[in-house]
């Protein structure tokens, strides 16, 4: 038997001789590694599934529930969150059915009836097929936040600060810093911004008090300026962090991450014109 | 009776020997006064009574031999506080101060029954002398709470001189893990905390899954409203729990086991770590058990107050140190529980099943019970019976016995309306289905569960809606609003309910309630979510016409519903006593001496004083 198969090449179902499990996503098969999710497989597949809650830098909490296939159980359908449900062995999910469209319009509803203006939470609705939420607003407790948690997880994990976590229990649940009060941990880097689905963190600069400031948590953090022009680079906490993570020889390195971008560029664009100008002379 | 002193025990058979020692210092004419401290009479004063027991002990000549014992909970703490004395199972009830020189001198000393201390039934007058008698415990088959009462939950000699520790002794000396799974699998039991998962099949995956080291957890926070039946198995019979978790350990090859008892059971929490305490210098915790290669030890975490902790991978988090919240259960416990490690968690109840199984064998166990629903099940009954309080009985016993027989019927010789079952997740069960039987598969079936045991029964002055909002408030408040569909799908749901109850409901939305409650149960994280819709579900499903009279004709039908009915004086009943009119804050009523009196229902603010107060019942809700 081993003479007719042999190890090295890949067969179907097979890899380094482990067995790889399939996953049939509305009827189309791919294969994944063990442990990738039914998200990852969908994302072979060429399926779209909605996410909110899920990113690849984070760890997956499947929080939002907007993520909802229906897993084939034989003779039921289980629903589960394509995020992190992990594949171990061959299965069968369906996306575009009844029943799953049906869970995430529902989720979806309800995520609209808490945070009504965000344009993000709309526009994803819509691709989703949802026009409208017939839920009216009852939760109040942040404005406009669907309280996924990236923002808590990429300030945590890969930030490294925690400067943000959840306070308070069911509706009253928020993200905020301890004790609700301006967090001295907030480096204010603004991924918490960068990665907010609804668009609801947002970062300020105060020019006149030379700060930064990460909404809705009120936290602020002094800017680096511009020594040329005194225009604001970024976070003084985050350059100091980041020239921390490097390793520099060069003096003038350190001197010109004190300029903003469009200073260093003429600066550079100066000196290499004084250069030439020289090498004629 | 004081422990032998043999130090640590080595070996069964130095176990055998203590037992032996206990008993033989037992004499077999002496009498004990047990006094209930479980905590309803605790609650009515008998830790004092136990006092004064002592007290009399003391007094008491020295060639009487006598001794006054605090005991876990009896049960029927309805007529608390219970004095039971032994030899004889003379049962008292609602004992008073007063009452303690009487029973010792009478009963203790002389052996006389004090008869107007003893239980009379209702229904027929007859009083009854002894336990066996008393209708409450006739149906009962305790197994969970087969020593509670018998002994004091702060002395592991009592639990050892019923045999306690010895079904331990059985397992290291001749059962291999493998068979000790087998037996529990024989036996067929099923977790009692609500999920009704086989136990044996829990072990066995945690047993093969792979990881070190192996964790063992007993689930105490018990936290459904009106339950308190782990309470009275952690206060009233402590080993128990410590010998099955022990057992369980020996199976799945654990040696760390957690308690994680919740902060709001101080007394639960000082008799588990003193039971704990004991067992340590005993040497059946710690290492090289009996003198075996199986090391085992346990520590208690006290839960910070929050429902949800309940949840198993909730609790792992809090017990991780980390907030109380869910996580996806699609890899399970048992490979991947307490930091990531193979974990098995059990209830209270299920852990104190353990011993009784592996002493009297899985066969025995397995005779009691249903098909797919074996052994007992302990329930806290309350609500509008009779006789409230703690009950064991077979699995498959009608609601309809459980009711009537045990819970002695209806209260104030009111109609009958529902039991709701499960605890805050459960549902309501109407009167046509009382005879169903009482084991996890048909109460699923009928829209309600198991759940860890809590029963509240309630009569026809009770709104279903009303019960539903109460219930779906309960489960808001203490969602940990992780995940959308429990967190914003309960306030929805609540918000129709508060509509409906306020007289503002809408034709629709009991079909609204209804869609909510599938989203809820498909797409939330954990179990409480998924189950948080089953008091909106069953009531929809059992009282539509409730739901319909307040939303088509603003008309509560129970009466409970501020503002959808009013009050009204009957003037054949009334005699123009005038009490009505002197408590009406709103001076709604009007009315002179020997004339019938009115409500003017344009002023009255429906406060129900009036209703309240009048003596001869003339004030009607209508």
């Amino acid at each position: 038997m081993l003479g007719e198969m042999p190890l090295h090449r890949s067969v179907k179902g097979m890899r380094k001789g482990k067995p790889v499990p399939t996953v049939t996503i509305d009827g189309c098969k791919v294969e994944v590694e063990k442990g990738e999710t039914i998200l990852d497989a969908a994302k072979k597949a060429g399926v779209w599934i909605p996410t909110l809650c899920y990113h690849p830098a984070v760890s997956s909490d499947a929080s939002c529930r907007i993520c909802m296939v229906e897993l084939d159980r034989g003779d039921w359908r289980q629903l589960v969150t394509a995020c992190n449900y992990p594949v171990r062995r061959d299965i069968v999910v369906y996306v575009s059915s009844e029943g799953a469209q049906q869970a995430r319009r529902g989720v979806m509803e309800l995520l609209l009836a808490r945070a009504p203006e965000s344009q993000e939470l709309k526009a994803l609705a819509e691709r989703m097929g949802v026009k409208e939420t017939h839920y009216p607003k009852v939760t109040e407790s942040q404005r406009n936040c669907i309280l996924c948690g990236l923002c808590v997880q990429v300030c945590e994990e890969i930030i490294g600060q925690a400067a943000i976590g959840f306070a308070g229990r069911g509706v009253d649940r928020v993200v905020a810093a301890p004790f609700r009060q301006p967090s001295e941990d907030c480096i204010g880097c603004g991924a918490c911004a960068a990665i907010c689905p609804v668009g609801t963190i947002k970062v300020r600069i105060h020019e006149d008090e030379q700060e930064v400031e990460i909404s809705p948590f009120k936290s602020r953090a002094k800017l680096l300026i511009c020594e040329e022009c005194g225009a604001p680079i970024i976070s003084m906490q985050v350059s100091e962090q980041a020239l921390g993570k490097v390793e520099v020889n060069c003096e003038e390195f350190r001197e010109r991450v004190r300029l903003c971008p469009k200073c260093r560029r003429s600066q550079t664009a100066a000196r290499l014109k004084a250069a030439k100008f020289c090498k004629k002379e | 009776m004081t422990v032998p002193d043999t130090g640590q025990l080595s070996s069964p058979a130095d176990l055998q020997c203590v037992r032996e020692e206990l008993l033989s210092q037992r004499v077999p004419s002496a009498k004990s006064v047990h006094v209930c401290t479980g905590p309803g009479c605790a609650a009515k004063g008998s830790p004092k009574l136990y006092e004064l027991f002592c007290e009399a002990v003391k007094q008491a000549e020295a060639n009487v031999e006598v001794q006054a014992k605090a005991v876990g909970c009896h049960g029927l703490c309805e007529y608390g506080p219970i004095v039971l004395v032994q030899p004889g199972d003379i049962f008292y009830q609602r004992v008073e101060e007063p009452d303690v020189a009487e029973i010792f001198r009478e009963t203790v000393l002389g052996n006389r029954v004090v008869e107007r201390l003893l239980y009379e039934n209702p229904a027929t007058g007859q009083k009854a002398e002894t336990v066996d008698k008393i209708p409450f415990y006739k149906v009962q088959k305790r197994i969970a709470l087969a020593y509670n009462g018998l002994i004091d939950p702060t002395k592991i000699t009592d639990y050892i001189a019923l045999g306690g520790y010895s079904a331990l002794a059985k397992v290291l000396s001749s059962m291999t893990p493998e068979e000790v799974i087998s037996e529990v699998e024989v036996a067929g039991l099923r977790g009692r905390g609500g999920g009704g998962f086989p136990t044996a099949r829990k072990w066995r995956s945690c047993r093969e899954a792979e990881g070190s080291p192996k964790y063992v957890i007993c689930n105490g926070d018990e936290g459904d409203p009106g339950a308190f039946m782990d309470r009275a198995i952690m206060e009233g019979n402590p080993h128990s729990i410590i010998e099955g978790m022990l057992i369980g350990a020996y199976a799945i090859g654990s040696s760390d086991g957690y308690i994680y008892v919740r902060n709001e059971y101080p007394l639960s929490v000082e008799r588990l770590k003193l039971a704990i305490e004991q067992a340590k210098e005993l040497g059946l915790l710690g290492e090289n058990i009996l003198g075996s290669s199986f090391s085992f030890d346990i520590r208690i975490n006290r839960g910070g107050g929050a429902f949800v902790c309940g949840e198993s991978t909730a609790l792992m988090a809090s017990l991780e140190g980390r907030p109380g919240e869910p996580r996806a259960k699609y890899i399970h416990t048992v490979e991947s529980g307490l930091w990531e490690k193979p974990t098995n968690l059990n209830n209270v109840e299920t852990w104190a099943n353990v011993p009784a199984i592996i002493n009297r064998g899985g066969e025995w166990f397995a005779r009691i019970g249903t098909k797919k629903s074996k052994g007992t099940k302990v329930f806290s009954l309350v609500g509008k019976v009779v006789n409230t309080g703690l009950v064991e009985v077979p699995m498959g016993i009608t609601l309809r016995r459980i009711v009537e027989e045990i819970g002695g019927g209806i209260a104030g010789g009111k109609h009958f309306k529902a039991v709701q079952t499960g605890g805050p997740s459960g549902g309501c069960i109407p009167e046509e289905h009382l005879d169903a039987r009482v084991d996890f598969d048909e109460l699923t079936k009928l829209g309600s569960m198991m759940g860890s045991g809590g029963m509240i029964v309630m009569d026809e002055d009770t709104c279903m809606v009303r019960v539903a909002k109460y219930f779906t408030n309960f489960l808001k408040e203490e969602s940990c609003g992780k995940c959308t569909p429990c967190r914003e799908g309960l306030a929805q749901m609540l918000y129709i309910l508060d509509r409906i109850t306020d007289g503002e409901g809408q034709v629709g939305d009991v079909e609204r309630l209804e869609e909510l409650a599938e989203l809820l149960e498909g797409t939330a994280l954990c179990a409480l979510g998924k189950t948080a819709a089953n008091p909106t579900m069953s009531t929809i499903r059992y009282f539509r016409d409730e739901y319909d009279a307040h939303i088509k004709e603003k008309r509560c039908p129970a009466k409970e519903c501020r503002g959808l009915f009013r009050y009204e004086i009957d003037p054949e009943a009334c005699t123009a006593c005038g009490i009505c009119l002197k408590n009406c804050p709103a001076d709604a009523i009007t009315g002179e001496k020997k004339v019938p009196h009115k409500i003017n229902q344009e002023k009255c603010t429906l406060c129900g004083i009036c209703w309240e107060k009048c003596p001869f019942t003339a004030v009607l809700k209508v």
